[in-house]
């Protein structure tokens, strides 16, 4: 199934934008102010979707008039467009979309045709699905990696050029204490933030006070 | 900028395609699926996180009945994503340079599609089907392909090593770490915020 690589789904939905000549804000210019309005960091709505790598949405106002002999022609309906990169299966992530940011959702495709809201979790489903377009060729670099084991892996990466750099010319025995003390910091650390700022991952943090080990 | 999170920057483009010519394009995609060589090139390139192609023939535009007319097109459709690192003209131009015979097998069935090479005329033709985001996330916006290939290989190195190091002597651990630090010394660049287009 070309919507899968690896452990990955790729979902591309188009959905219907509603199209109001008496509203006095269209709807698909209310629902660009309201997505640019959207934060994109760890405050962002699809930070909070559990196994959400990658995720756009745009508004397509219409098919492009690549010029002539081509002929010019035009959509019926605007479209808003979603593209989404996550772990697993589409009705699990789908479900969590309706139970982690249901406002979000709500906000958003109240501006499409016949959405039915969230809170019908059938309904919801079967609505994304029917505004789902099959992708026809599919690339993801890393496929067998969580969200999650990639945010770890990136914390894991800083916290090893930093343990490098801090034990360099220790005892060996200091040196396997220190890495005992990383372990038990990696075992024991909060799972990643999402969508975290570009500063970077945080390393681990452990400290070595008077022969023993502290975790802060 | 919408299009732009960190270091990734999301391109979006649709182009009108002639009925007739969507089987040859499907052709091609799967030979491209069953034949993982064929993949190597967008692999090698190394800056791409995800990309897709994705058919809507003229018939397939979701209907969700209510208010919406049904579409009347002459065109399939051909749309693009891709999610890479870097900004749009070093995208382009890899991609030209890199992928030129591959591009043209996937957008030579496209009305007007100039080919991948000469690079001044491809560029043009990207930035006329191109539409822009208005929402862009992406969960490790700090760290590009290469820094996430790398960290799982530390990851790995570090599991590898936390395994076999228990009940070692330190000398014994001495041994065992200096081989480690050799194996993970290449994978250890920092992520933070692009050297560009930020």
């Amino acid at each position: 199934m070309a919507n899968k690589s690896g452990s990955l789904y790729g979902l591309t939905i188009l959905s219907p934008i509603i199209d109001d000549p008496k509203a006095d804000v269209s709807h698909d210019l209310a629902l660009r102010i309201y997505l640019n309005g959207l934060k994109r960091d760890q405050d962002g709505p699809f930070a909070k979707v559990t196994g959400t790598h990658i995720a756009r949405l745009a508004v397509m106002n219409d098919v492009v008039f690549v010029g002539h002999p081509s002929k010019e022609e035009h959509l019926q309906s605007q479209y808003l467009v979603f593209e989404c990169n996550f772990d697993g299966d589409l009705d699990p992530y789908l479900d969590r979309m309706a139970t982690q940011i249901p406002e979000h959702v709500e906000a958003i495709w109240s501006h499409c045709i016949n959405f039915p809201g969230v809170k019908d979790k059938v309904a919801f489903r079967a609505y994304m699905k029917k505004c789902q377009v099959e992708t026809t060729f599919y690339f993801a670099d890393v496929n067998d990696k969580t969200v999650e084991q990639t945010l770890r892996a990136l914390q894991t990466q800083t916290s090893v050029a930093s343990f490098i750099e801090t034990n360099q010319g220790k005892s060996p025995a200091e040196i396997q204490q220190a890495f005992s003390a990383l372990l038990e910091a990696m075992k024991n650390a909060p799972a990643p933030v999402s969508g975290s700022g570009l500063n970077g991952p945080q390393r681990y943090q452990t400290a070595i006070v008077g022969g023993t080990i502290h975790h802060e | 900028m919408t299009n732009l999170n960190g270091k990734t920057y999301a391109l979006t483009a649709i182009t009108p395609m002639k009925p007739w010519k969507t089987i040859f394009l499907r052709i091609f995609v799967f030979a491209l699926s069953h034949f993982k060589a064929l993949n190597n090139d967008l692999v090698n390139l190394s800056f791409i996180h995800f990309a897709r192609w994705v058919i809507v023939t003229r018939k397939q535009f979701p209907y969700v009945g209510g208010s919406q007319p049904r579409e009347n097109l002459k065109y399939d459709y051909v749309l693009f994503f891709s999610n890479f690192n870097g900004t749009w003209n070093q995208y382009i131009d890899a991609f030209s340079s890199v992928l030129a015979i591959g591009l043209n097998l996937f957008w030579h069935w496209s009305n007007k599609y100039p080919g991948a090479v000469p690079i001044t005329p491809f560029k043009n033709y990207i930035a006329r089907v191109q539409f822009e985001n208005d929402h862009y996330f992406t969960a490790y916006p700090h760290a590009a392909t290469n820094d996430v290939k790398a960290a799982h290989r530390v990851q790995a190195a570090v599991d590898a090593l936390a395994k076999v190091s228990t009940g070692m002597t330190p000398d014994q651990f001495a041994k065992a770490y200096s081989q480690f630090v050799l194996k993970v010394q290449c994978d250890l660049g920092s992520t933070g915020a692009a050297p560009v287009g930020v």
